[in-house]
């Protein structure tokens, strides 16, 4: 079995073979060109195969990650769309839900919205909330509207009507009317894409879907051209956000489940790698040039959201546009290695401004000029300035410690190597700020799980975030730098739906669960016969249950098995147990709501485990290669610190920091009392020793 | 001295910047996390959909030390709440898990629907700090459902009950005797019950954090963290404003009345700058009015503090420090600083004025900082008992519009003005009471027009679906335009309109009024200012205007003179 699988990066597209036969992975890395993506994916696929000597027609299988989506919305290069509301609704979208996202900023600029006000277009129809039809919907008004958005010449269409989570009657009539008069219309309800109540996220969502979908649509229709021209005979699957493969086809339909394509696909990677280690329970931290991402891992499994923001300004809650759709659990903070620091004269301050690949730090010497944390990273002498990326890159050291000195330390009267170690410590605390509302806040004690970091950055700071937090063991993977294409390797079939129906949950309720669930699967089993080969499918459910007059849910695994008597006892007790975990306190003989009702079906795909790196030829016996100074304020300041070769490290031959450990795409710092190891998996495995 | 009573020697100790930044972002993402607690377990609408509440972290001497991204109007008023309270209950007389509860319109934040509740922080028996936090409770009794009526409420004890500082928790419960006061004397006591246990749980989560960071930093470095942090946020907030010139700016503007058939009631604020400080003096405005709508002095503090710290960009996360460099005062028995039992259950309708006042008194010493007057806000109360169960109802509404043009931009449109909230889904309203939303939207041409043009106004029309129902506005800008500045216009009058068998009544913007089934309720909020003349409005602004249906082409001649077949 060879599977192929590649991730298309801002900068970077990473591709990575696994070829099952011959137990082995074969890596590559190729510029982005963005101009036309499938002309960088097929230069790299034909590198890739030539490397691992595979014809096309040999593999078995490809897995995409993309960022396709997600840059078509921050860049606002979607489709020119078009919304159909409820009459007396048109300004749903455009007035949001008020809030501003930061209380002192009375200058701040809403969300750019995805469509504009003059091509939001009523139709005269109502629903009530328990889905009876008050006004039955004009045909007349529905042509009106359809007239007018084809005269703006309009590519796509969202259909957002109140309450059609209840009710997608009169939804489902405009599509039909749609179909008959506009059959090249892209067309998105809302009671498909995102059935929920509240009206401001559905349709946000509703209409991001649309905003994509011929974006998508056409993207993904030319990769598939390309591959079957090549040679390739299999399908290819596209990752979503909640951390799923689905067909071409589904990813077409609907657009905005793929948004988080790429950093889901990175969370994978590290279930795949928590569990080659044996930890269950996992923390992910992907830091990479801009941003940095922190997810969890329950279980084995990662961890789904429901809804997030995306375009958030400075990952602000109401800063973005809300979408309600089932993503993997990340929280985005402005912290790369681009990330540039300034100080008021009081404080240092890091991010989210960031100074990108352009100019980028200072260090690279392409007319950057203000510090960022890479620039703090060589002062701090973690970075070997003769060895970034493999060597493909020299650092100029001297350069960064003036700029370093001229922005932080003369202000703050801080030498140079102090300010840098500021600007270190001030992402971190940023980070850690992240990290513990991924963890702490939300039920996750650290001392039970383990870190998995990667990204270029990412193991530069694992080993004082993990401390920070007492997490107790950091897992830096082989080929971290090609994470994510990795996770792909990992991931099933995973197709989910949902559907908003209030219940209380009593005994004698089971004919109506039984009821939702019949429904959702039958929904399922339509979409599952565009998957090849669905065979062997797990079914997972879930609802989001609250307290009767609460506003918010909390998501609550529901048991497997028949949807019987005493079923309603059983998810009581499930939502009980998850309530008091959150929040300290349960409210026993209170009445309990169900609200959000979901499904999963999984269809397994995944590899069985990734293949080890291929040992690199010449190996010598000792791994520590060298010594150099570098900053530990741990150990009181600059000290002597050994330098690592990581591919010379033997299997389970333990490292005593403070070390610093290279390899081609990233650099691990160890600190002292800690020691790093390499597994017999070939992931380098950190103890956290004492101390904070 | 007990070692639990309030050392007030200030800790000798240094900081580095490095520990100090890191602690500081812990101890907002503290306060974020008591918000989120907060909002997720709450139950009435205002808490859970509105996000009417906030929280914040004080140090063991009852100082505001970091709060979250919460309504200003509480997060101001905090400080000098949470120093009231340990007057009354002197730390060494509170035990672990103990919380003090309080509404008091004057200790508080100025009306009885806000509870606060304040919880010591323990750590091996020594108090280390207190989390606070206040939630808008959808009823306290009183008068009319939500506790805000304006016209006929001349005494706060028709405004619903007003708890002093009691010992609402002992030892991490609630103390049955004291709720069963509580929940007696209002109407929703499932809603307000439901939303204490979320305050109660946003404190629990914030202490549990608050003692971690305390471990791990020692107490020490935390005591010198804190005075560092106060210190900062002082010296920032005189240095910004030494920047301004000194002197005495003023300004004035006027609320429509204090309910139907009342007097309008003047805003005057005189502001003046010396030696950086600023002192907000709103002696000069009308006397305490007898209706539910008076300003108690920590209400007035925490509008004008915030409204000058914005204007005057010194927006440093709020704190004692922070707050010690800007002052409002106000002669006693004046609106701005009455005195109890004067009422106040509809003060909110106040905040967007107060900020107009500072703004238009700042206008010359910061051009391109000030703005039109935004569009007034409404905040009413439908209820009743609901047909269907039997059960009281109260539907608590948040209808915000525009905001005025600025020195760069037009208005922004449809945001919260001053005060931060979110407003309610018209699919939670609907679901969870007898109402039925018939429009929801901007209202074209009630802007203000200027080069920068205000936001609009927007229009809220509600169905009464149960046989009766009282609604109890609380809006203003009936009688007033909001203003333009430099030359801008002002905003288009607000209205508030029953439509009942085929009549269109125009009701007062703080009248109570009975109303039955198939009546509808038309809020028509004002429009905003303008800034700068209209005449150097860009032709692209206005063609952008009317194709996106903000300004129709008839408004469009009338206000800039605009034809469609001009040369360009």
């Amino acid at each position: 079995m060879i599977r192929v699988a590649f991730d298309i990066g801002g900068t970077f597209t990473d591709l990575v073979l696994q070829d099952g036969t011959r137990h082995r992975l074969v890596l590559h890395k190729t510029p982005t060109t963005p101009d036309d993506l499938s002309r960088g994916v097929m230069d790299g696929l034909t590198a890739l195969l030539r490397d691992a000597a595979v014809a096309p027609g040999e593999v078995d299988a490809i897995f995409h990650a993309t960022t396709i989506a997600t840059n078509a919305i921050l860049e606002r290069k979607g489709a020119l769309t078009g919304l159909i509301t409820t009459a007396g609704f048109r300004d749903i979208l455009l007035m949001g839900r008020q809030k501003r996202y930061d209380t002192q900023n009375m200058y701040m600029d809403k969300p750019v919205p995805l469509t504009r006000r003059r091509h939001i277009v009523e139709v005269a129809e109502r629903t009530g909330f328990d889905g009876r039809i008050l006004a039955p919907l004009d045909p007349a008004s529905v042509d009106a509207a359809i007239d007018r958005l084809l005269k703006q010449g309009i590519e796509s269409v969202a259909v957002a009507l109140i309450h059609s989570y209840a009710n997608p009657a009169h939804e489902l009539q405009i599509a039909a009317r749609l179909a008959a008069r506009a059959p090249n219309l892209a067309v998105s309800l809302s009671s498909q894409v995102s059935p929920k109540y509240r009206e401001y996220e559905r349709t946000s969502t509703t209409v991001a879907n649309a905003y994509v979908k011929p974006i998508v649509a056409r993207y993904t229709a030319d990769i598939e051209a390309t591959l079957a021209a090549r040679g390739f005979r299999h399908r290819m699957y596209i990752m979503q956000s909640n951390g799923g493969l689905v067909t071409p086809a589904l990813a077409k339909e609907y657009p905005i489940r793929i948004v988080e394509s790429g950093p889901a696909a990175g969370v994978l990677l590290c279930a795949a790698v928590g569990r080659e280690e044996g930890f269950e329970r996992v923390f992910t931290f992907d830091m990479g040039g801009t941003t940095a991402k922190l997810g969890a891992i329950d279980d084995g499994k990662p961890a789904i959201t429901s809804s997030f923001e995306v375009d958030a300004k400075n990952f602000r809650k109401w800063s973005g546009l809300p979408l309600n759709v089932p993503a993997i659990e990340l929280i985005e903070i402005g912290a790369g290695g681009g990330s540039i620091a300034a100080t008021d004269g009081r404080l240092i301050a890091v991010g989210p401004e960031s100074a990108g690949a352009q100019p980028g730090p200072i260090c690279y010497g392409f007319g950057g000029t203000r510090p960022t944390i890479t620039d703090a990273n060589l002062v701090l002498g973690y970075l070997n300035p003769g060895y970034f990326n493999g060597g493909a890159m020299a650092l100029d050291s001297d350069r960064a410690i003036a700029g370093v000195a001229a922005a932080i330390g003369t202000p703050l009267k801080l030498a140079p190597v102090e300010a840098a170690w500021g600007i270190h410590a001030v992402a971190n605390s940023n980070m850690e700020r992240a990290m513990r509302v991924i963890s702490v806040e939300r039920g996750r004690d650290p001392r039970k799980y383990a870190m998995v970091a990667f990204g270029g950055a990412g193991p530069l700071h694992a080993a004082r975030l993990a401390r920070a937090l007492g997490i107790p063991t950091v897992i830096v993977p082989r080929g971290a730098g090609v994470g994510a294409a990795i996770g792909m390797l990992n991931a099933d079939a995973r197709l989910d739906t949902g559907v908003t129906r209030l219940l209380t949950l009593v005994p004698g309720t089971e004919t109506v669960m039984a009821e939702v669930y019949a429904d959702l699967e039958a929904r399922l089993r339509a979409d599952l016969a565009h998957l090849q080969g669905s065979d062997g499918v797990r079914w997972l459910r879930y609802a989001y249950m609250h307290y009767k007059g609460q506003g918010y849910e909390i998501k609550v695994d529901l048991p497997d098995g028949p949807i019987a008597d005493g079923y309603a006892r059983r998810a009581i007790a499930a939502f009980e147990a998850t309530y008091e975990q959150s929040y300290g306190y349960k409210d026993p003989g209170a009445v309990i709501e169900a609200v959000d009702w979901n499904l999963v079906a999984v269809v397994p795909t995944a590899a069985d485990g990734i293949a080890p790196l291929p040992p690199r030829e010449g190996t010598a016996t000792e791994p520590v290669v060298g010594e150099r100074p570098a900053y530990f304020a741990e150990a009181g300041g600059v000290i002597r610190c050994k330098v690592v070769d990581r591919y010379r490290m033997r299997t389970d031959q333990a490292i005593a920091g403070p070390a610093i450990v290279e390899e081609a795409e990233s650099t691990t710092v160890v600190l002292p009392g800690d020691s790093v190891r390499l597994s017999p998996r070939g992931n380098l495995v950190i103890t956290i020793g004492e101390g904070r | 001295m007990n070692d639990r009573t309030l050392d007030r020697q200030p800790a000798a100790r240094a900081i580095d910047p490095i520990t100090l930044s890191v602690l500081w972002n812990r101890l907002l993402s503290i306060t974020e996390e008591m918000g989120s607690t907060l909002r997720r377990t709450a139950f009435s609408e205002a808490v859970r959909e509105g996000d009417d509440f906030s929280t914040g972290l004080f140090d063991r001497h009852g100082r505001l030390v970091a709060q979250g991204n919460f309504t200003p109007g509480h997060t101001g008023s905090m400080p000098f709440l949470v120093k009231s309270v340990l007057k009354e209950f002197p730390p060494e007389t509170l035990e672990p898990g103990d919380s003090i509860l309080t509404n008091d319109s004057y200790l508080g934040s100025g009306h009885f629907p806000d509870m606060f509740l304040v919880t010591p922080v323990f750590r091996d028996r020594q108090i280390i700090g207190f989390t606070c936090n206040t939630a808008h409770h959808v009823d306290v009794g009183g008068q009319a459902p939500g506790s805000q009526e304006v016209k006929g409420v001349t005494d706060a004890v028709q405004e619903g009950i007003r708890i002093l500082p009691v010992r609402a928790l002992k030892k991490g419960e609630f103390d049955r005797d004291v709720i069963r006061i509580i929940l007696g004397n209002v109407r929703l006591p499932e809603k307000v019950f439901g939303d204490l246990k979320a305050q109660r749980n946003a404190n629990f989560v914030g202490a549990r954090r608050l003692v971690e960071l305390f471990e791990n930093y020692g107490g020490n470095q935390f005591d010198s963290a804190v005075e560092e942090i106060l210190t900062i946020s002082e010296e920032r907030m005189r240095a910004r404003i030494r920047q301004l010139p000194e002197g005495t700016y003023a300004y004035q503007d006027v609320m429509d009345d204090a309910g139907v058939g009342s007097e309008p009631i003047r805003f005057h604020c005189q502001i003046t700058i010396k030696d950086g400080t600023a002192t907000l003096d709103f002696s000069g405005s009308s006397d305490q009015v007898p209706a539910g709508i008076n300003s108690y002095i920590n209400y007035t503090n925490a509008y004008g503090g915030f409204a000058f710290k914005v204007l005057a960009d010194a927006v440093l996360p709020q704190n004692d420090g922070a707050a010690r460099a800007v002052r409002a005062i106000a002669r006693p028995g004046s609106f701005f600083n009455p005195q109890y039992p004067a009422p106040s259950g509809g003060r909110a309708a106040i905040s967007t004025r107060m900020f107009e006042v500072i703004n238009g008194a700042l206008k010359d010493v910061l051009p391109e900082r000030v703005m039109g007057a935004f569009s007034q806000w409404a905040n009413p109360n439908i209820s009743g008992t609901d047909d269907r169960t039997g059960k009281p109802f109260v539907q608590y509404d948040l209808i915000f519009a525009g905001y005025g043009g600025q020195f760069t931009k037009d208005g922004i449109e449809a945001l919260s003005p001053v005060m931060n909230c979110t407003n309610i889904p018209v699919e939670v309203m609907e679901a969870t009471n007898p109402i039925l939303v018939r429009q929801y939207g901007i209202i074209p041409d009630s802007c203000g027009a200027g080069k920068f043009r205000g936001g609009c106004g927007v229009r809220k029309d509600i169905e009464i679906l149960n046989s009766t129902a009282l609604a109890t506005l609380l809006g203003d800008r009936h009688k007033f335009q909001p203003y333009g500045i430099f030359g801008g216009r002002p905003g288009r009058l607000g209205e508030t309109v029953l439509i009942s068998d085929g009549q269109e009544i125009q009701l007062g913007s703080k009248e109570s009024r009975a109303i039955k089934q198939g009546d509808v309720i038309s809020f028509r909020l004002s429009g905003a200012g303008g800034y700068g003349p209209p005449a150097e409005r860009t032709r692209q602004r206005i063609q952008d205007d009317i194709a996106d249906g903000y300004q129709t082409e008839e408004g469009a001649r009338r206000e800039y003179g605009y034809l469609p077949q001009a040369a360009e």
